[in-house]
């Protein structure tokens, strides 16, 4: 379990190191891409129960919900997740195709060539 | 109130950015000469007569509205109080405005429909973030306000709008994700995701415990806000932008990042020890705006940048913590609210008739637009805080709160003195670069924007003067929000019921 908390911060650590140091866009992006990702595992995980049933109560469980209620995973991360998965495809979608405006323009992905608006 | 106002208020604006390009399409095919801008103005209408038939109910009580009725803790609220009803009352007035500004400002590009329905976008995800009371809900506005902040920064597709649009979406989607990570902290401690409920159980937890989600959303709030040391993304995405987009930022999106700091920090956390720490940042906020702004040669940038340096003046006044302070601040980010957006509208009506922004290629413009340059004088005078604007009024209401606070409170007055007189400096020194002056022989035909672009400016104008001369108007608007933000029982009974 507490592996999952781990792995989800060091993935958020690595995200954060790549945009620091990275100085490709199309690695940028992929860096913000990882940090979100380590962000939905650590959330997952929160609702997460070994040994745990799916949130649906069926005719099984209907006169033992307190059963129920006590080997159920919290579905309410999965949907928080779904939802948050949702908004960072938008995100990504949106980076990359500035991306290729931006190349198309520049003939470079680093953004340090970037600066035509500071002269 | 309007029956389910509040669901209105979120739910047009989505529906309008959804109708636009289908409106568009109709209008190619059938001829239909204007359509999109009669629906945009339809909606716009609808979306200010929604949110202000709310607000004399905020005024005194959280109006809770329950989303299918389902009670708080497991349902999704919106929770309406004094504060956000402020917030809200400010976006959609910048909003409609900006609206009406664009009609003309955009006409000579291509694909405005998804200009219009970007815009939308934006100020749904803007009056989302103020209205609602869940904490997700927050995030997913946020996010939504964010992407549709990118798209439009990047619209024209040249070649500093791109560039500006990848720097603020970098810097801005980890500002979110830093959200989205205090969020999950949060949940992970308290396993509910509806403010009020939240606020319930903080006295349960130690303090300490709080500490990594609370720097969580301070850092991702602040990059939206831009303060001090996440502030480079701002100057790049005012300019890069086009004039009406910096406008609604600088008026409503800078409202949304302070009406956050003020949510999340004060009201959810009920963090005020966190006060002294904004202050700090304020004024650092403050100076360094004023003295970045005092060396631009480019007039959008050195309003972006004038920009940052209000923003902390608010964090100051938010920051002191006493009732006369956090009315001042409130009051600011109204005034902030009128008078940036007012020179962004000015700064564009020169760029629309000129072509640049860079103060060195401008000059003697006062006689070719008189109107303009005079009330680009006033706005000017007005950020400046000369009385009798509205800019003094607020001003100096976060200079007595420094006093009264006593100690350390008359350095923050003295620096807040100083940077004022700073910004009067570099204001002037744009005003007499872009309308006094040499008049390049090229300009010499330069004519006043039209009537349908000044007329915003125009609203905006009275009321910088309105609210100079009569603050007490100003201070009767923000007075039930500053006290929304001290009670905090008075919003947890207010959306979980007795």
């Amino acid at each position: 379990m507490s592996i999952n908390y781990a792995v989800a911060m060091m993935l958020v650590g690595l995200g954060l190191y790549c945009l620091v140091v990275k100085r490709n866009l199309i690695k940028l992006v992929i860096g913000l891409s990882v940090i979100t990702d380590g962000i939905h595992l650590l959330l997952i995980s929160i609702g997460y129960r070994s040994g745990g049933i799916p949130p649906i109560v069926t005719s099984a469980y209907m006169d033992n919900l307190e059963g129920f209620a006590a080997r159920a995973v919290d579905p309410v991360p999965q949907a928080l997740v779904l939802t948050s998965i949702v908004i960072s495809v938008c995100v990504l979608a949106l980076a990359l195709s500035l991306a290729i405006y931006a190349y198309r323009h520049y003939g470079t992905l680093d953004v340090r060539k970037l600066r035509r608006l500071r002269e | 109130m309007i029956p389910h106002a509040p669901i209105l208020a979120v739910f047009l604006p989505l529906l309008a950015a959804f109708v636009l390009p289908l409106v568009s399409l109709l209008e190619r095919r059938y001829k239909i000469p204007l359509a999109k801008e009669w629906v945009s103005a339809i909606f716009v209408i609808a979306e200010v007569m929604v949110v202000f038939s709310v607000f004399p109910d905020a005024k005194s009580s959280v109006v809770a509205y329950q989303l299918g009725g389902w009670a708080p803790p497991l349902g999704i609220v919106l929770a309406i109080d004094a504060l956000s009803a402020l917030a809200a009352l400010i976006i959609v007035t910048v909003g409609a405005l900006v609206f009406i500004y664009s009609f003309i400002y955009m006409r000579r590009e291509s694909g405005v429909e998804h200009y219009y329905a970007l815009l939308f976008l934006l100020l749904g995800g803007c009056v989302g973030v103020v209205f609602t009371g869940d904490i997700f809900n927050f995030y997913v506005f946020f996010e939504i306000m964010s992407i549709a902040s990118y798209a439009l920064v990047a619209f024209r597709r040249h070649l500093w709008g791109i560039e500006a649009a990848i720097k603020y979406l970098i810097v801005g989607s980890l500002g979110t994700s830093f959200i989205l990570l205090g969020i999950v902290f949060l949940y992970g401690r308290f396993g509910t995701l509806t403010m009020a409920n939240i606020m319930e159980l903080m006295g349960q937890v130690a303090a300490r415990d709080l500490v990594i989600p609370l720097t969580c959303f301070l850092v991702g709030i602040g990059i939206k806000v831009a303060m001090v040391p996440f502030h480079f993304w701002l100057p790049d995405a005012y300019q890069g932008a086009p004039s009406p987009v910096s406008a609604f930022f600088s008026g409503a999106t800078a409202t949304v990042g302070v009406y956050a700091i003020a949510r999340i920090v004060y009201v959810l956390f009920g963090a005020a020890s966190v006060g002294s720490l904004l202050v700090v940042l304020g004024l650092i906020t403050m100076v360094v705006g004023a003295l970045m702004a005092l060396v631009q040669r480019d007039l959008k940038r050195l309003l972006a940048y004038s920009g940052i340096s209000q923003m902390g003046y608010v964090l100051v006044g938010l920051g002191l913590g006493t009732a006369l302070g956090i009315q001042g601040a409130l009051f600011h980010i109204f005034n902030n609210a009128v008078y940036k957006t007012l020179l962004f509208m000015l700064v564009g009506a020169v760029i629309w008739r000129v072509g640049t922004s860079r103060m060195d290629e401008l000059g003697g413009l006062w006689k070719n637009m008189p109107i303009t340059a005079f009330m680009f004088l006033l706005g000017s005078l007005a950020i400046a805080g000369i009385p009798p604007l509205n800019g003094f009024a607020s001003k100096w209401m976060i200079y007595l709160a420094g006093i009264e606070y006593g100690g350390w409170g008359y350095v923050v007055t003295a620096i807040a003195l100083i940077v004022s007189a700073l910004t009067l400096a570099y204001f002037l020194k744009a005003l007499s670069s872009v309308f006094l002056g040499q008049r390049p022989s090229h300009l010499a035909n330069v004519k006043e924007p039209p009537a349908a672009m000044l007329l915003p400016a125009m609203v905006l104008a009275v009321l910088c003067v309105v609210f100079g001369v009569l603050p007490q108007l100003g201070v009767d608007l923000v007075e039930p929000a500053q006290r929304a933000i001290s009670d905090l029982n008075g919003y947890i009974v207010g959306v979980m019921g007795g």
